[in-house]
């Protein structure tokens, strides 16, 4: 049997061995649901992962982010040898955010929490105009203490950010990643194509596959993983311009605004989508 | 039972039931009461819907006849912002007839008489330029049942356009017909010129036919273009892409305003992945050949009912 409950209240620090001591009780009964891990947030910004396995999952966050409200938030897993989210074959996951909802830093970055706890090992966060890139972007390269990690770019004015936070990775883009990439990939294409041709006296016409494409796209900085998941977050339920190349059999979900996000709506539909 | 996903419902708290075993979501099954509840939790955006300036490439006559016809519309749609180009993947032919202890062509003969209701339906609507996903470059990959498996299917696609070409509906044919048989791309070819002057609406039929593979043949042709001359390779942009894409053969609306996608899957599946950037997704459950008037009216409201901003601010 699978269930899930939430407690939404203040949580102060006091309180946080009260929910320790709740959940050892609950670990002891073998007649409940196993317990695979409860996620518990107060309101100083500090996270922590109470569960079967290590806390290694436990993940400091700055203390400027601000959680306005510490929630307690326990799943029960009817297996607690696997994955409790089963969530394995979920390799990568977009989300796509509209850019004036982007402008709100709390609920992305709640959001990323809420990803990695999940367990979902790599994150392409997509706005237009780049929003993400100059917030989020920034906040991370402070975090992770490294520097913009661009694949091969030409223009690292434009190269998208790609931070590796433990276990997951996190990719920001926007439009110049996605159809100006292409763009950009079109004249490395043809700048290759009269490279080679240079040698046959200019003779023969420009033949690309898909593979050149593909190729030209890495070489300028646009290329990456197909998201097995997308989430749209904003108004409108399209994609906004994600890079078109990398869209071709991802499952698109419209999760409404940002504002009105929440964690047990985004396991949901990883579940199904699985 | 959970919300539907595909349902295009929002998902929020009040959608969810906490103490439900979680299921999945596949196949095609009735909308219950609580669908029907959940999709009014949806709030209804402002009905305004922006444009690009695209107005400039039409002609004023033609838009005034255009809602005029808007009288024939059911009452929920409002003339003024239907969309212009619908998009559709037609899906589940082959699915609604096994549900049915059916062979898969009964599926396609029964998805062939959608198509046609839709083309009528959109004609009568207004609706400027349908696109229509027959067949995907991926297709060929299937198991063929018995020999030949894809030429039945896309001679009913193809009789689909010579019966309807009667009606004013102009067919482009976009793809890589190099796949398909020599008697197929001389009927295609057929239908494209006997249809070129009609102006009722345009009907764009995708038969063996990539996304990824229409990008990579419009760089080609950018290539081409720079190799003549005719523009400097440093000058490449977006918009010199969007020219070569095969949906310019509407120069008016080559991008779908809305994309609809039966059978309950949630992908793109290399359809229009380029011109799909502001297309707003509706995804149904339902199976193509049970896709009627009553779904169709329901995806269209849904259109009306979002806010789209094509990328810019709403002020």
């Amino acid at each position: 049997m699978r269930a899930e409950f939430r407690v939404a209240a203040p949580i102060r620090r006091t309180s946080l061995s009260a929910c320790r001591s709740l959940l050892r009780t609950l670990f002891r009964n073998p007649s409940f649901v196993i317990i695979y891990s409860a996620i518990i947030s107060d309101g100083f910004g500090w996270r922590y992962h109470l569960g079967l396995d290590p806390p290694s999952t436990e993940i400091p966050v700055p203390r400027d982010f601000e959680v306005d409200t510490g929630f307690l938030l326990v799943f029960a897993a009817s297996d607690g040898q696997s994955h409790a989210y089963g969530l394995d074959k979920l390799n990568s996951l977009a989300v796509v955010v509209d850019s004036e909802e982007a402008k709100n830093t709390t609920k992305i970055k709640q959001l990323l929490c809420w990803l990695s706890s999940i367990g979902i090992k790599y994150i392409i966060l997509y706005d237009m105009q780049g929003v993400l890139k100059q917030t989020i972007g920034i906040d991370l390269e402070s975090l992770t203490n490294t520097s913009m990690t661009p694949c091969s770019v030409i223009d690292a004015k434009t190269a998208s950010s790609l931070f590796h936070f433990g276990k997951m990775a996190i990719e920001i883009i926007s439009l110049s990643d996605g159809k100006e990439g292409v763009a950009k990939a079109a004249s490395f294409l043809y700048s290759e194509h009269m490279k080679d041709d240079s040698e046959i006296c200019h003779r023969s016409e420009p033949d690309f596959t898909e593979s050149d494409v593909a190729n030209a796209l890495k070489a300028t900085g646009s290329a990456g993983d197909e998201p097995d998941l997308l989430l749209v977050y904003g108004p409108a339920r399209c994609h906004l311009g994600f890079p078109a190349w990398r869209l071709r059999y991802t499952e698109i979900v419209h999760m409404g605004r940002l504002r009105s996000m929440n964690f047990a709506a985004i396991l949901y539909v990883c579940q199904v989508i699985r | 039972m959970l919300p539907s996903l595909h349902l295009n419902s929002t998902l929020n708290c009040t959608t969810l039931n906490y103490s439900s075993t979680l299921l999945p979501l596949r196949g095609s099954r009735r909308r219950t009461r609580r669908d029907v509840a959940n999709e009014s939790l949806v709030p209804a955006a402002h009905p305004a819907r922006r444009y690009p300036s695209l107005s400039a490439s039409l002609a004023p006559a033609r838009e005034e006849e255009e809602r005029k016809e808007g009288a024939l519309l059911p009452p929920p749609l409002r003339p003024e912002t239907l969309p212009r180009h619908v998009a559709v993947i037609m899906d589940g032919n082959s699915r609604w007839a096994k549900a049915r202890g059916l062979p898969s062509s009964a599926g396609h003969e029964a998805g062939y008489r959608t198509l046609k209701k839709m083309v009528e339906l959109s004609c009568q609507w207004g609706i400027r330029a349908l696109t229509v996903f027959a067949f995907s470059s991926e297709n060929w990959t299937r198991p063929k049942v018995g020999s030949g498996f894809a030429s039945p299917y896309l001679e009913v696609a193809a009789n689909v356009c010579l019966v309807l070409y009667r009606e004013g509906i102009r067919v482009c044919i976009i793809g890589d017909s190099s796949e398909l048989s020599q008697s197929l791309q001389k009927l295609a070819k057929e239908v494209v010129d006997k249809t070129k002057n009609n102006t009722q609406i345009d009907l764009i039929v995708a038969i063996s036919y990539s996304g990824r593979k229409e990008i990579t043949q419009a760089c080609q042709n950018i290539a081409r273009k720079v190799k003549d001359g005719l523009l400097e390779p440093e000058d490449i942009t977006e918009s010199h892409i969007e020219e070569e894409l095969e949906t310019n053969c509407i120069p008016e609306f080559p991008n779908p305003d809305l994309l609809i996608r039966t059978s309950g899957e949630l992908r793109l599946s290399n359809f229009l992945l380029w011109q799909s950037a502001y297309t707003e997704l509706f995804f149904t459950n339902t199976y193509w050949p049970d896709f009627g008037e009553a779904e169709y009216v329901e995806a269209l409201t849904s259109f009306q009912n979002r806010q789209r901003r094509f990328g810019q601010r709403i002020n």
